[in-house]
C-alpha cells in the first residue's frame, strides 16, 4: 500500500518535470543571460545591470513596447467585441450549437502561417480586396493603406484569435441559469437593462479569460508583424528576434524578453483587478 | 378575500408544435386568495403560470389581470412577480441588492429602497442579512430571499412555481405555514403551482387540478378530498380504494348500488361527476374503513377478508386486506393510538364501511 502523498507525487510528476524543464529552467537561463554582457565573440559572465540600463534609456525599445501593448490591446478589444455577440448567439439562440462551434474552429484546420499569408493576398496591392474594389468601380487605383501597417496587423491577429475569444465567452454565457434572465425580466428589466445587469456581470470571468488568452500571446507575436506589418507595424518581438539573430546580442535579447514579460504581466493584473471590481459595482 | 376577480383566464390554450400543453383553460381567481394549480408533472400547470407571468403568449384565448387584457404586454410590464422553482437568486449580488433589484427599475429614491428592502427582509425573517452573499445562503434562505425580492415589488399577484420542492421535508412543512401566514397578512393573491397534493391542501383556499393540459376540477381542499369529480383526481389526491358498483336505483340525490363485497348500499350522488350511468365506480378512503377481528356492528356494509400486507407509517398503520370478489387488496388505515400493530399478515379480519363515506366517482372507465 502506497501512501496518499506518494500517489499524489506520482500523479503530479509528469507535469512537474514538464514545467521544470520547459518553463522554469529556460526562464532561469533567460534571467542569467540578462545579467551578462555580449563581447564580440563570447559572453562576459560578470553580473551587471547594463542591459537593463540600455533597454530603459533606448527610445526605440520604449516605442516598440508601447506600440506592442497598444496593438495587442486593440486586437483584444476588437476580438472580444466581435466574439461576444457570436458567443451569445450560439449559447442562447442557436439550435445547432455543436455545428456552430465546429464552424468556428475551421480556420484552425490550416496553419497559422498560411492564414497570415492569406491576409497578405487579400490585402495586397494587387490583392483580392483591391481587385474586387477596382472591378466594382468603387476605387480608381489600388488602396495602399490596407497592407504593411498596424491596421493589417490588428486585422490579421483579430481573425486568428477569434475562436479563442468565442469559446471562453460561450462557456460563461452557457453557464447562466436561464431563470436568472427571466427573473430580471419579471422584476421589470427590458432586454438591454437585463443584459447590462445580469448577463454582462455574470460573463465577466469569460471576458477576462478571453482578454488574457488573446492579449498575452499577441504582445509577443512576431510572425504577423514581420509579414504584414511593414516598418510601421513592427513590434517588440521583432526587436527581440533581431537580438538573438542578426544583432547577435543574446543578453540584451534576454533582457528585452523579461521586460516584455513583466510589462504584459503588469497590464494583465491591472486589467483583471479593474474589471472584477467594475463587475462588483454593477447592481 | 373579496369577490373581485384579479385574474381571468378565458379559453386559454398553448400549443408547442403539435403538442397542446394547455387547452381551453377557463379560470377566475379572486383577489386575495391563495390558489394552487395542482397536477402531475407535464400536465400544463407551469405553462399556465408562465402565461399569466407573460413568459409565454397563449396560442388562443385571453388573460386578464385586474380587468386588463394582457395580450401584447411583456412580462416586465405586468403587475405580477414570480418566485422561481430554482429561486433564480442573482449570484453576483448580495441579499440586499437581490431584493432591491426590481425597485431600482422604478426610479425610487435610495432611502425608500433601503427601507423597503429592510422591511421585506424582516418580513421573511432575514432581517440584517443585506450584506450576505447570494452564494452563502442555505436552501431555505434562498427561498426567503426569492420571496422577499418578489413581495417587495408589491405585486397584484404573486406567482409561485413549485416554491418548496427544493427544500427538505421539515423545512418545507415550516415554510408552508409561514407562506400561508404571509399571504393572509399581506392580502396579496398567491397563485402556486405544485405537484405535491399535501402542499396544495395545507396552503390553499382553492385548488385547481390539471391533467393532460385540462383543468379538471376547481374546489376548496375539503371538497376536493371528499367529492373528487373523477378517478384521476381521487387517486391523485390522498389514497383511495376503487370498487366497481352497479346502480339499481336512482332517486334525486341518492343512488342505490350493488357492490362486489359490501352488499347493497344507499349512497349520495356526487354533484361534481360529469359522466354517470348504470356501471359506476365508487371510492372509499382508507381511513373511513373500520377494521376489527369481530364483525363490526352498526356498519352499513361489512366484509370478511385476510390481511395481506401491513405498512407501518408511524402516525397510522395501513392494512392491505384481500377480499373475495375484489382483485386488488383493500387498504384500511388505522390511527396509531396505542403504538401497537394489532393485525399480522394472514390474520382473518372484518372490514366495515358507512354508506355516507362512500364516494360516487361516476361512470366506470376501467372495465365493465
Amino acid at each position: 500500500m502506497r501512501s496518499e502523498a506518494t500517489k499524489g507525487l506520482t500523479l503530479s510528476a509528469p507535469a512537474t518535470l514538464y514545467v521544470g524543464f520547459l518553463v522554469a529552467a529556460p526562464l532561469a537561463i533567460l534571467v542569467a543571460y540578462s545579467l551578462w554582457t555580449q563581447t564580440y565573440v563570447s559572453v562576459d559572465r560578470t553580473p551587471t545591470l547594463a542591459n537593463y540600463r540600455e533597454a530603459f534609456t533606448d527610445p526605440l525599445v520604449r516605442h516598440l513596447m508601447i506600440r506592442s501593448i497598444l496593438i495587442a490591446a486593440t486586437v483584444t478589444i476588437a476580438t472580444v467585441a466581435l466574439a461576444y455577440p457570436i458567443a451569445y448567439f450560439i449559447a442562447l439562440r442557436a439550435e445547432r450549437k455543436t455545428l456552430w462551434l465546429l464552424l468556428i474552429t475551421i480556420p484552425f484546420w490550416s496553419s497559422y502561417l498560411l492564414r497570415v499569408f492569406a491576409w497578405k493576398l487579400i490585402l495586397g496591392f494587387n490583392g483580392v480586396m483591391n481587385s474586387a474594389l477596382l472591378g466594382l468601380g468603387l476605387i480608381d487605383e489600388p488602396l495602399t493603406f490596407l497592407l504593411y501597417n498596424e491596421f493589417a496587423v490588428v486585422l490579421t491577429l483579430a481573425h486568428a484569435w477569434a475562436p479563442f475569444a468565442i469559446l471562453p465567452i460561450y462557456v460563461s454565457i452557457q453557464k447562466i441559469d436561464l431563470s436568472l434572465l427571466e427573473a430580471a425580466t419579471d422584476l421589470g428589466n427590458g432586454p438591454v437593462q437585463r443584459f447590462l445587469r445580469v448577463t454582462l456581470p455574470l460573463t465577466i470571468p469569460g471576458i477576462i479569460a478571453a482578454c488574457l488568452i488573446i492579449f498575452i500571446p499577441t504582445v509577443g507575436d512576431y510572425v504577423t508583424p514581420s509579414l504584414v506589418g511593414g516598418s510601421d507595424g513592427k513590434m517588440i518581438a521583432n526587436l527581440i528576434q533581431v537580438q538573438f539573430g542578426a544583432a547577435n546580442n543574446w543578453p540584451l535579447g534576454a533582457t528585452l524578453s523579461l521586460l516584455a514579460m513583466m510589462s504584459v504581466g503588469f497590464v494583465a493584473i491591472l486589467f483583471v483587478l479593474s474589471s472584477t471590481s467594475l463587475g462588483r459595482r454593477i447592481r | 378575500m373579496t369577490e373581485k376577480n384579479i385574474i381571468q383566464l378565458q379559453g386559454v390554450e398553448k400549443r408547442f408544435g403539435n403538442f397542446t400543453a394547455v387547452s381551453d383553460l377557463n379560470l377566475d381567481l379572486r383577489e386575495g386568495e391563495f390558489f394552487s394549480l395542482l397536477g402531475p408533472s407535464g400536465c400544463g400547470k407551469t405553462t399556465a403560470l408562465r402565461m399569466i407571468a407573460g413568459f409565454q403568449e397563449p396560442s388562443a384565448g385571453k388573460v386578464f389581470i385586474d380587468g386588463e387584457d394582457m395580450e401584447g404586454i411583456p412580462a416586465n410590464s405586468r403587475p405580477t412577480n414570480m418566485v422561481f422553482q430554482s429561486y433564480a437568486i442573482f449570484p453576483h449580488l448580495n441579499v440586499g441588492n437581490n431584493v432591491a433589484y426590481g425597485l431600482r427599475n422604478r426610479g425610487i429614491a435610495k432611502s425608500e429602497i433601503d427601507q423597503r428592502v429592510t422591511e421585506a427582509l424582516e418580513m421573511v425573517e432575514l432581517g440584517g442579512l443585506q450584506e450576505r452573499g447570494a452564494t452563502e445562503l442555505s436552501g431555505g434562505q434562498r427561498q426567503r430571499v426569492a420571496l422577499a425580492r418578489a413581495l417587495v415589488m408589491r405585486p397584484k399577484v404573486l406567482l409561485l412555481d413549485e416554491p418548496l420542492s427544493a427544500l427538505d421535508k421539515k423545512l418545507r412543512e415550516q415554510m408552508q405555514f409561514e407562506m400561508r401566514h404571509l399571504q393572509q397578512e399581506l392580502g396579496i393573491t398567491f397563485v402556486m403551482v405544485t405537484h405535491d397534493q399535501y402542499e396544495a391542501m395545507t396552503m390553499s383556499d382553492r385548488i385547481g387540478v390539471m391533467f393532460d393540459g385540462r383543468l379538471v376540477q376547481v374546489d376548496e381542499p375539503p371538497t376536493l378530498y371528499a367529492k373528487p369529480c373523477n378517478r384521476n383526481i381521487a387517486s391523485f389526491i390522498g389514497e383511495m380504494n376503487f370498487l366497481p358498483a352497479h346502480v339499481t336505483e336512482e332517486n334525486g340525490k341518492g343512488l342505490t348500488v350493488t357492490t362486489p363485497c359490501f352488499g347493497i348500499l344507499d349512497i349520495e350522488k356526487n354533484p361534481n361527476v360529469a359522466q354517470t350511468g348504470r356501471d359506476i365506480e365508487i371510492g372509499i378512503r382508507p381511513e373511513q374503513l373500520e377494521i376489527s377481528r369481530e364483525k363490526p356492528e352498526d356498519y352499513d356494509g361489512t366484509v370478511q377478508g385476510k390481511v395481506r400486507d401491513v405498512a407501518f407509517y408511524g402516525e397510522n398503520v395501513h392494512y392491505h386486506v384481500q377480499v373475495d370478489g375484489v382483485e386488488k387488496p383493500i387498504a384500511a388505515s388505522v390511527p396509531n393510538y396505542f403504538h401497537t400493530v394489532d393485525h399480522r399478515p394472514g390474520d382473518p379480519i372484518w372490514l366495515g364501511v358507512q354508506s355516507t363515506s362512500i364516494i360516487d366517482l361516476g361512470q366506470n372507465t376501467i372495465k365493465s
